[in-house]
């Protein structure tokens, strides 16, 4: 529910029951002041029922008014007593069922006790009631109505910054880190905006020290790397090692070579994110693919890998260089991680690329594969193979998915249109 | 051949000097942007290696000027630095080659010697190793005057190894001439092992001696002896 509907929600249910009860007190005093009137009424008729009955000792003819009846019955014995109240009753003036006020009474007219009934009609009195409730009820309903429209204008003005800033926030990438002070007299929203801008900075300053951080470790590892390669080199030509220090020359030679893979992906990683690759440009996926496959033939043919392709003539634009290395790892990952003996499907239809190869028999974890450092626990590689993937796609505009369909894992890329 | 190196890392640098010493060549080293600076104001040399990032100097500056001295010189810029800017800046102010460290010396030497090369002979572009003749503009292969069908990586392959003759190379350095980034994919070792297995049936098939000798099970060195 957002901010208007939760405002005007409270706001129509308190002017709803204010409504409501004021009506009903108004109704309540409204009523009881015309029944006080109408039983004055009464009381004056059995008055002037009362004088007539001393002056001329007869019972008066009811008075020609269609509201007012006077009813008289033989009593056995009057009494003092008055009783006065609402009643329905057959008007046979008007020939109608009315709402009326009572008044019931003894008089002795004559010696002759008499219960003497006045019935005054409430017809007019709902009349007046009904006028008066409409010339009440029109102008505030319309009062309400101009106040909901004043609320929400004010409302949406009043909030207009907040609403601002919610946009800016949404739209935040830490990336270029933009956030523009939203222009405001009013303190709260002042201060959130102050809050919210030292909170930007913050991050913007701790991602950006975190890329060089990582960036100048990464670099300054190089040189070391570098030296440990050509000592190597330089120990391998001489001609005095024994026969156990070649398997520890093989294996720091693996671990150097490892080592430097590891250093170059998380640089390449940071020149990802800082678009240092160059500008885009129209590719043909078909034959950058053929290339790959000729470039890693030896490595598919050793492990007697099948691979199946099936291109349309889809062109793409895209950078060069990142899309080599996106194909290279993808290659890499469907040859490290598949079978000997498996296959390899590529497809590109509609600037669609499937990339399916054979391998386990389980799936893989979708949210984790594409995580920095995330490895199958068989892999040898150093897994930012997938990252790096990722990382791409992300700049290129490509869309990624992992998917799993017995035997094949599968990548499916969407390149373009 | 005269070579002076420019690199700050005394490590490093001895290491690359003992190397292209043992080729023969004549080194010369600068660990500052002055020293270097003064050197290539006095002397000649055939090829300079060029760090980029100097601890009191920018390398690229120091490129800058040679090229406005109307210097000959090889240069090859071998930087920790793999920004494709200073790569295109690089070549762009004429050097000749670009390298990234970390790197395997016999691919330094490798590079350097292919410059030198083109350097000096622009004509015949001939390399050859006793009855092995490498045809450097055709891409082709030769024994005895033969031509020989080599695959493009076979071809590579052997090239390096004769650049670096007499050199023990590793798997790994000649994996990583081949592959470039992906050479440590799986089991990439056992394929130099077998691209060496053919260019030696190759050869010996040709009639050419085998030069091919396997060091500790690590790499191979081509050596005549």
């Amino acid at each position: 529910m957002n901010l208007f509907a939760k405002y005007n929600r409270i706001l129509l249910l308190v002017l709803l029951t204010g409504l409501v009860a004021v009506g009903i007190l108004f109704y309540q005093a409204l009523t009881y002041t015309l029944n006080g009137k109408i039983d004055e009424n009464l009381t004056e008729e059995l008055m002037e029922v009362n004088d007539y009955a001393h002056v001329k000792n007869i019972a008066p003819a009811p008075p020609d008014e269609p509201n007012l009846i006077i009813e008289y019955k033989k009593a056995i014995k009057a009494t003092k007593q008055h009783q006065s109240g609402d009643t329905t009753f057959y008007n046979p003036k008007k020939k109608v069922n009315e709402y009326a006020r009572y008044l019931k009474a003894d008089v002795v007219i004559q010696g002759q006790p008499l219960h003497v009934l006045i019935l005054n009609s409430k017809a007019e009195q709902a009349r007046q009631v009904q006028l008066i409730f409409w010339a009440i009820i029109i102008p505030v309903i319309f009062l309400c109505g101009l106040l909901a429209l004043l609320n929400r204008y004010l409302l949406l003005k009043l909030w207009s910054p907040f609403y601002q800033v919610l946009k800016q926030i949404k739209g935040f990438n830490v990336k270029h880190g933009n956030y523009a002070v939203v222009d405001t007299d009013i303190s709260e929203f002042k201060q959130l905006n102050e809050a919210i801008k030292q909170m930007t900075v913050q991050i913007e300053d701790d991602f950006k020290e975190i890329k060089l951080f990582t960036e100048n470790a990464s670099h300054e590892m190089m040189t070391p790397i570098a030296i440990i390669n050509s000592k190597l080199d330089t120990l391998l030509q001489s001609h005095t090692l024994a026969e156990n220090d070649s398997q520890a020359l093989l294996d720091l030679y693996k671990a150097t070579t490892r080592l430097n893979k590891i250093n170059q992906s998380l640089l390449l990683l940071v020149k990802i994110d800082h678009n240092l690759l160059g500008e885009k440009e129209e590719l043909n996926p078909a034959e950058l693919i053929k290339q790959k496959i000729d470039n890693f033939q030896e490595l598919i043919s050793q492990r007697s890998i099948k691979v199946y392709c099936s291109f349309d003539g889809t062109t793409i634009s895209g950078n060069k260089y990142q899309f080599d290395i996106l194909l290279n790892n993808l290659f890499s990952n469907a040859i490290r991680h598949n079978k000997p003996g498996g296959e390899i499907h590529i497809s590109v239809k509609n600037g669609l690329l499937n990339f399916e190869n054979t391998g386990n028999t389980h799936a893989l974890s979708e949210s984790q594969i594409f995580e920095r450092f995330y490895k199958d626990p068989q892999s040898d590689g150093v897994g930012l193979g997938l990252a790096i993937l990722k990382q791409i796609c992300i700049k290129q505009g490509y869309s990624l998915r992992y998917y799993f369909r017995l035997p094949m894992h599968g990548f499916e890329l969407q390149l373009g249109h | 051949m005269k070579i002076l190196i420019v690199e700050d890392e005394p490590d490093l640098s001895s290491a690359i000097k003992d190397y292209l010493t043992s080729e023969g060549n004549l080194c010369e080293t600068a660990a500052t942007y002055e020293t270097a600076y003064q050197k290539i104001s006095l002397y000649s040399y055939d090829c300079i290696l060029l760090d980029l990032m100097l601890p009191d100097g920018d390398g690229l500056k120091l490129l800058k000027y040679l090229k406005s001295l109307q210097k000959t010189e090889g240069v090859v810029i071998i930087s920790a630095r793999n920004a494709l800017d200073d790569r295109i800046t690089g070549l762009n102010l004429g050097a000749d080659d670009y390298l990234i460290k970390p790197f395997h010396l016999s691919e330094l030497n490798a590079r350097i010697a292919a410059i030198i090369r083109r350097k000096n002979n622009q004509l015949s572009n001939v390399l050859s190793f006793n009855e092995i003749g490498v045809d450097l503009n055709a891409k082709t292969i030769s024994v005895n005057g033969q031509e020989m069908h080599f695959t493009r990586k076979e071809y590579d392959l052997l090239l390096y190894f004769i650049y670096n003759k007499g050199k023990a190379i590793s798997k790994s350095a000649a994996a990583e001439h081949l592959w470039g980034d992906d050479a440590d994919m799986a089991d990439s070792f056992d394929f130099i092992y077998t691209h060496i297995k053919n260019i030696r049936k190759k050869l010996s098939d040709a009639g050419a001696k085998d030069y091919f000798h396997s060091v500790y099970g690590v790499g191979y060195r081509f050596s005549d002896v």
